[in-house]
């Protein structure tokens, strides 16, 4: 589960040897990791590790900071939710003074709070609330500058819904899950056939397939006795025989 | 500013140089090696100078270092030339200690310059006794600019004479010290930061060496120390060889002549774990653990054996594992060390690091209770018990959640997290931009400039308690559903009197919030961030449109370890009863005591059998 995580396959052997080399502290790297990063937004593709290698680097060199880069890391880190990588990358980035030295205003002490507000909504699976605040006008900046560029972003978002539904249904109205997923009427039905999930077309029902997170038995869990537990009465007692 | 800091891989570059050049120097011949000392010579000519300058203070001073100081350092010293491991131990683990209470308790120990004399000039052993003094300054003083200027200078000496001489040095040195250099250079590090961020408690003189303070306690530097000692004695190599069962020759063959030597393999080992916490105070909670990728978590593993080195591994490891939404790997982290502690505590008491340990081990707790509040489960009953006597207001309110819980995940975090710090200092070398933030602390009228150091620690605490945040309903509606088989959402929307579409999304909430990645049983060997998805809750569930259907494991009646304690004590009393002296009875004639097995152990089963039978007859007699 987290080795695709830890190495994903589609890493370079290039970028292999930088997240696990001590290359990865040279700042003249930074360049292959952010063009790497560009890629990875261009392909649907997400490499966490890459990205906080980026992160790091900028860390210690503030000089190399551009806050572009961190917004798409941030972005896509999104929809790697609810595992903690938008936290993990958060964590990185020091208080910095302010910085007199880029050209234009940052744009980082404003996108970020919208970002964290994102990133709460998918936690807490809020999805509708999600979809809501991503459209509205207030995050116009964040969808015109930021996530267009990001091929396959509402879909990456859609994945993190499905993840949490998969687990906690069996079967869930289609109106419920547009809700979740943004989408409703021809997009639904095609967007649910390619998960290869079924609808009752008389009462609009989707059916999750099972598996081991929506499957729920009452077991009792017996102890089972190990040898090695009564070695020693045993041998006591043959000792004394 | 880049070009002044010492970079990894350049550094690394040098390294390789320079051992090409002294196995040159040696093809060329030996007088070579004469010249090319391994002292640092200008430190000296500086000492020197700065000696004869004060000559005559000296002298006075030295007349003040009590006798059995002097011989103290002399016994020191010619047991560090004779590498005596057990007299440096002695000296070092109990003879520092007992002077340090004695004279020095709220004074530094001589300058290294005063007992030179001492010691021959010993640059070797002056600066190991710089080693000390400074952590000395740092752990009982105040330690002022020029301490921490100069303990960093006199780190890089020891580090550059250990990596950069010709060849591995002969010089041994206790695990327990070793691991207490690189523990106290990270830990001067970590401090040095945090000073360096307060840019408003400067005088202008600290302003001044600030400025041009340079790669002083850079994070690069630090790091580049501890590469490339784990470089220099290739321990990540000898791990590997070691857990492939590699015969001594090949390993040998592998690690090289640095790695063969304990002095380094064991700085290698406890760099290793100095960048798990380098990385952790940085925020860098992945790096961290991935440093340790090849560090086997157990209790064989050779880290284990400098006590504090092994607490720490394993706070360090605990705290990234939280970090990581980890929860059940940090308590199993937790758990293993504490018992730990608990067994070795009849050990510690009169170490000096006792005190060290026992607060690392009550953070341990704290971070424990705040695990096991957010992913409950069939825990080390011992450990639960110890935290929840400890923190029992705080687990209660945890462990409820709802509004209270917040400040109770707060001030926990808050006193058992470590420190974190920035990485890089203010605007020093920039005096326009230090008065800018001088001025703006000074001005009551602006917002109060939290000053970076709470800063650091404040954003970590706020993710944290985000993410608890998002789970804070998740007790309540356990608690709900633990009552029923079958629920209608609507039904129980209404219990908590919620819209029944938000409580649908907390259901998925509760369902995140009841797994977790974790290790699995058999993935030793493997990096200590693989893992994989495992159910963290005995209360199952799930949603059938609008119906809600809940399953709970329950753990079956355990009865195999109240019959095995009792078959034991029931063993126990036979054998005592057997072994007892019958009562001598003055009627009893002598020959019967004799003859029962009273006075001798039972070593041998088939006379105690043979006697059995008298026993009971005897003691029956008595009884009439």
């Amino acid at each position: 589960m987290t080795s695709e995580w830890l190495t994903p396959p589609t890493r370079t052997e290039l970028i292999e040897n930088l997240v696990s080399g001590v290359d990865r502290y040279n700042p003249s790297n930074v360049s292959i990791l952010e063009d790497y990063l560009y890629h990875q937004i261009r392909s649907e593709e997400y490499d966490c590790l890459a990205n906080l290698a980026i992160l790091k680097l900028y860390q210690f060199n503030p000089d190399l900071y551009n806050p572009d880069v961190v917004i798409n890391i941030l972005i896509k880190a999104l929809t790697a939710a609810p595992l903690p990588d938008f936290n993990l990358c958060i964590s990185l980035l020091d208080e910095r003074p302010i910085n007199a030295q880029l050209d234009e205003p940052d744009p980082l002490p404003t996108v970020l709070p919208v970002l964290k507000e994102l990133h709460n909504l998918l936690l807490r699976c809020r999805f509708p609330a999600f979809w809501e605040a991503y459209h509205s006008s207030r995050l116009e900046n964040l969808r015109d500058n930021y996530t267009v560029e990001v091929a396959g972003f509402e879909n990456a978002i859609r994945a993190v819904a499905i993840r949490a539904v998969r687990a906690t249904f069996t079967r869930i109205g289609s109106e419920r899950l547009g809700s979740y997923l943004n989408l409703s009427g021809q997009d639904l039905t095609a967007y649910i056939e390619k998960l290869g999930w079924t609808v009752d077309s008389s009462t609009g029902v989707v059916t999750v397939p099972p598996n081991p997170e929506n499957q729920i038995e009452a077991t009792v869990v017996q102890e089972s006795v190990k040898l090695p537990q009564l070695t020693k009465i045993i041998a006591h007692s043959v000792a004394k025989a | 500013m880049a070009s002044q800091r010492l970079a990894i891989w350049n550094a690394e570059e040098d390294l390789e140089e320079d051992v090409d050049i002294n196995l040159a120097l040696d093809a060329y011949g030996q007088e070579m090696q004469y010249d090319d000392s391994q002292i640092p010579q200008p430190q000296i000519d500086e000492s020197t100078l700065i000696a004869v300058q004060q000559h005559m203070a000296q002298q006075a001073a030295f007349q003040q270092i009590p006798d059995a100081v002097k011989s103290f350092i002399v016994h020191f010293h010619q047991a560090v030339l004779d590498n005596n491991l057990a007299e440096i131990t002695v000296a070092y683990e109990s003879g520092w200690n007992k002077f340090t209470e004695k004279y020095y308790a709220r004074t530094e120990w001589p300058e290294a310059e005063l007992i030179a004399p001492l010691v021959n000039d010993d640059p070797i052993f002056l600066i190991l006794y710089r080693e000390l003094y400074y952590r000395h300054v740092y752990s009982r003083l105040q330690p002022n600019i020029d301490d921490r200027f100069h303990s960093y200078e006199n780190s890089c000496e020891l580090f550059n004479y250990l990596l950069n001489s010709d060849g591995p040095v002969q010089l041994e040195l206790p695990e327990q010290w070793l691991w207490d250099i690189i523990d106290e250079f990270i830990y001067q590090y970590q401090v040095f930061c945090t000073w360096r961020s307060k840019v408003t408690t400067k005088t202008q003189d600290e302003l001044m060496m600030l400025a041009e303070g340079g790669p002083v306690w850079s994070s690069y530097s630090v790091l580049n120390v501890l590469y490339s000692l784990m470089q220099k004695s290739k321990i990540n190599e000898y791990i590997i060889a070691t857990r492939e069962g590699k015969s001594p020759e090949e390993i040998a063959e592998i690690v090289g002549e640095y790695g063969q030597r304990p002095l380094y393999r064991m700085l290698g080992y406890f760099s290793i774990i100095g960048l798990l916490r380098v990385h952790v105070h940085l925020g860098d909670f992945t790096l961290a653990l991935k440093v340790m990728e090849n560090v086997e978590l157990n209790q064989k593993s050779p880290f284990t054996r400098v006590t504090a080195c092994h607490v720490a591994t394993y706070y360090y490891v605990g705290f990234c594992y939280i970090m990581l939404r980890r929860y059940p790997d940090a308590i199993r982290s937790f758990v293993t060390i504490l018992n730990f502690i608990m067994r070795m505590r009849q050990y510690h008491t009169r170490s000096y690091q006792y005190d060290q340990i026992n607060k690392t081990a009550d953070r341990m707790y704290a971070l424990f209770a705040i695990c096991s509040a957010l992913s409950p489960s069939r825990m080390d009953d011992n450990i639960a018990n110890i935290a929840k006597e400890r923190y029992g207001e705080q687990y209660a309110k945890m462990s409820r959640g709802g509004p209270e819980a917040l400040p109770a995940f707060e001030e926990l975090f808050t006193y058992a997290c470590p420190k974190f710090i920035t990485a890089n200092p203010p605007p020093y070398e920039d005096p326009a931009a230090i008065s800018a933030l001088l001025e703006a602390a000074n001005d009551p009228e602006s917002p109060a400039q939290p000053s970076p150091q709470t800063d650091s620690t404040r954003r970590h605490l706020d993710l944290f308690l985000a993410d608890v945040a998002a789970q804070l309903q998740v007790p309540t509606l356990r608690s709900f559903l633990k009552l029923y088989t079958s629920l209608g959402a609507k039904k129980l929307a209404n219990f908590l009197d919620a819209d029944e579409e938000e409580l649908v999304q907390e259901m998925m909430v509760l369902k995140q919030a009841s797994r977790s990645i974790s290790r699995v049983a058999g993935s030793e060997g493997t990096s200590l961030l693989e893992g994989q998805v495992v159910t963290t809750s005995d209360l199952s569930f799930v949603i059938d449109e609008n119906m809600v259907h809940i399953a709970e494991s329950t753990v079956g009646r355990r009865y195999a370890g109240w019959f095995i304690k009792n078959t034991e004590r029931a063993q126990k009393i036979l054998d005592d009863l057997k072994n007892m002296p019958l009562p001598v009875s003055t009627k009893v004639h002598g020959g019967v005591s004799n003859a029962t097995p009273a006075s001798e152990p039972a070593t041998q089963n088939r006379q105690t059998r043979s006697t059995g039978p008298k026993v009971a007859w005897g003691g029956v007699k008595v009884a009439a």
